[in-house]
């Protein structure tokens, strides 16, 4: 064994070696999780527009406009009701708000008046957004002209406009001094898994996968060129430079795991030297399996360009369907077909992680399945192990 | 001579075909012995079963008193392998090789890298030894490849085509490479496609065609077999021997 682990050690170092090996494997990681960390990470606020056309003019429908644009992550920008029907034809917008001519006047005087939405389709989130901050805007500006009128009718004197606005005044900031409802938020202090979990855990997989799959490639490589050959005339055995290719291939998806897994943590914003190990032991099995898939194709492929294209395809088919890029949950014949892919498993095991919902322990369908993998794997290409690319 | 390498009655099939059908020789003890044959002709499949690589359908070699079929070990601990190909790691350094080789071969970490000083010494690149090999010229790298089969002390080296497409220089370093170690008592078994290298340095040489041996003498003696040895070359013995049609 122990030539096993010096040939896996000098494995590691021509990895390390290898800058297109190191490029792909790492630094492609690097620069797409920096971009993810720039776009998604967990400072981003969400931030919306609302597009309207304020055909009013008038002093409630400033108020609103105003108390939307003091709202967080709102912006208002204003339209006239061509531009807004042209930027909507044109896809540029999805949702734009109209208030129609007389909309104040019809309010103050206790008529019924109305803010209209335009949607294109469904509308986007960003426009429901909006649209949840302009109802809530419209909420409080008809409980504070039905406050208004409440006191008018209270201090007798309507038209007494001076007492009756410090009357409003008094009582709304007694409102939010002393709300007379309030909700009370408790945190289970678990951090719930989100769709952006489930990306990055995916991803993390890919790239393992490809890592794994792609040592194939290598191997082929060193068949052709002879190094194989030329080891099995030293003191190794077949059995020995087997295993110390495995292990090699475990040492290296476990160091490209440690740098995604790094990563990963740095865009979801997680913390925590516990789930990080975690996720680390989970990432050793997971190097099992997919090395010992890698070491299938090895065995299988007669070319560098056989192994490339295979492991490229099974890593793309997996991806996909193993859930990285949708859910894959439920029923139907999308969740039959993940069941037959490596990523469902690992994917779900990092979610389960990532979200701080499960521990290890909770994982051991997932770890056991990965294990069978890896054990699975070995033993066929065990079996099928050549060392020379010729007809032997 | 003492007997070092004895091949009985070696045969190799694939897939029905014979590679290699009933070879036998023997290789003395310190001497240098060209196998020389045609592309195709069974060389390399013969060399793959004299250093264990390949199990022989039939018949069995003798290296250093061990049976490559039942004692492959003992057998490989006695032999080092130059094969055709550049069979090292291009992107790591000579010393990097070298070191990982001897690992392989049974040399703790300290020997190896003291043998890995001496072999980069006797191919002529102690000064470079650090440099990655896929900067080398292709004649150091050929060198490289040879210090590789060195570093485990062998007493039979087998030198498969090593100064294809080479300078000269380089060249003759090799053969200064190879006739020095012969005399510190290294036995080499040399294959090469150039007739007046094998008439240079080989004591005997053994010719194959189409899987078989069809003559083993000294270069002198092979010459006679056609004509006068000062006025014959090996070229007209070896084409004499296997004949003049082209070979796949």
């Amino acid at each position: 064994m122990g030539r096993s682990f010096h040939l896996a050690r000098f494995e590691l170092r021509r990895y390390l070696a290898h800058r297109s090996d190191l490029a792909f494997g790492i630094a492609l990681p690097v620069v797409l999780f920096s971009l993810m960390m720039v776009a998604l990470g967990p400072d981003a606020k969400f931030r919306g527009v609302m597009h309207v056309a304020d055909l009013d003019g008038g002093s409630l429908a400033s108020r609103i406009l105003e108390r939307v644009e003091n709202a967080d992550g709102v912006a208002v920008r204003r339209y006239t009701r061509d531009e807004l029907a042209d930027a909507l034809g044109r896809a540029a917008i999805s949702t734009g708000f109209v208030i129609p001519p007389g909309f104040s006047a019809s309010v103050e005087s206790g008529a019924p008046a109305s803010i209209v939405v335009k949607s294109r389709g469904s509308g986007s989130d960003e426009g429901r957004f909006v649209t949840g901050i302009v109802q809530g805007a419209l909420r409080a500006a008809a409980s504070e002209i039905e406050l208004r009128r409440v006191a008018g009718v209270l201090v007798g004197d309507p038209a007494n406009d001076a007492r009756l606005d410090e009357a409003v005044r008094q009582a709304l900031a007694g409102a939010r001094t002393r709300p007379p409802v309030v909700v009370v938020t408790e945190s289970m202090w678990v951090r719930e898994a989100s769709q952006l979990d489930r990306l990055l855990a995916g991803i993390v997989v890919m790239f393992l996968l490809f890592s794994g799959t792609l040592g194939a490639r290598a191997l082929i490589e060193e068949r052709r060129t002879g190094t194989l050959e030329r080891l099995m005339t030293t003191r190794l055995s077949a059995g020995e430079l087997f295993v110390g290719k495995f292990l090699a291939g475990i040492g290296r998806v476990v160091l490209q795991s440690f740098v995604l897994l790094g990563l990963a943590f740095a865009v979801l914003g997680m913390a925590g030297p516990v789930v990080f190990l975690q996720c680390l032991v989970l990432a050793i099995v997971v190097a099992a399996a997919v090395t010992a898939i890698g070491l299938v194709i090895a065995a299988v492929a007669r070319t560098e360009e056989q192994a490339a294209f295979s492991a490229v395809v099974l890593t793309m088919f997996m991806s996909v369907f193993g859930g990285t890029f949708l859910p894959t949950s439920g029923t139907g014949w999308l969740d039959v077909l993940a069941r037959f892919t490596l990523n469902k498993y690992a994917t779900d095991a990092f979610v389960g992680l990532f979200g701080e919902a499960a521990t290890l322990a909770d994982q051991g369908a997932e770890l056991v399945i990965l294990g069978a993998v890896a054990i699975l794997g070995l033993a066929t290409a065990g079996m099928m192990f050549r060392v020379s690319s010729s007809a032997v | 001579m003492e007997t070092y390498l004895e091949a009985e009655g070696l045969t190799k099939y694939f897939d029905g075909v014979a590679a290699v059908e009933d070879v036998s020789f023997v290789i003395r003890r310190k001497e240098i012995f060209g196998l020389l044959g045609p592309n195709g002709a069974g060389k390399t499949t013969t060399i793959r079963m004299l250093s264990t690589v390949l199990a022989p359908d039939v018949g069995d070699v003798c290296v250093g008193g061990h049976s490559v079929i039942r004692e492959g070990d003992e057998v490989r601990k006695r032999i080092g392998i130059c094969p055709q190909e550049l069979a090292l790691y291009p992107e790591l350094s000579a010393v990097d090789n070298l070191v990982f080789f001897g690992r392989m071969a049974g040399l703790s970490g300290r020997e190896a890298r003291a043998r890995a000083r001496t072999v980069l010494a006797s191919v002529g690149l102690e000064s470079r030894g650090n440099e990655v090999v896929k900067k080398y010229s292709g004649g150091m790298q050929r060198r490289v490849n040879i210090g590789i089969a060195l570093m485990n002390r062998p007493e039979l080296l087998f030198l498969d085509e090593p100064t294809v497409g080479i300078d000269p220089q380089s060249r003759n370093h090799i053969f200064e490479t190879v006739l020095s170690l012969r005399a510190e008592g290294t036995t080499v078994l040399y294959t090469t496609h150039y007739m007046e290298e094998a008439d240079r340095l080989c004591d005997r040489i053994g010719v194959m065609d189409r899987g078989r041996i069809v003559a083993v003498d000294t270069p002198t003696e092979l010459k006679r077999q056609v004509g006068d040895p000062d006025q014959t070359t090996l070229e007209e013995v070896f084409l004499h021997l296997t004949g003049r049609s082209l070979r796949d």
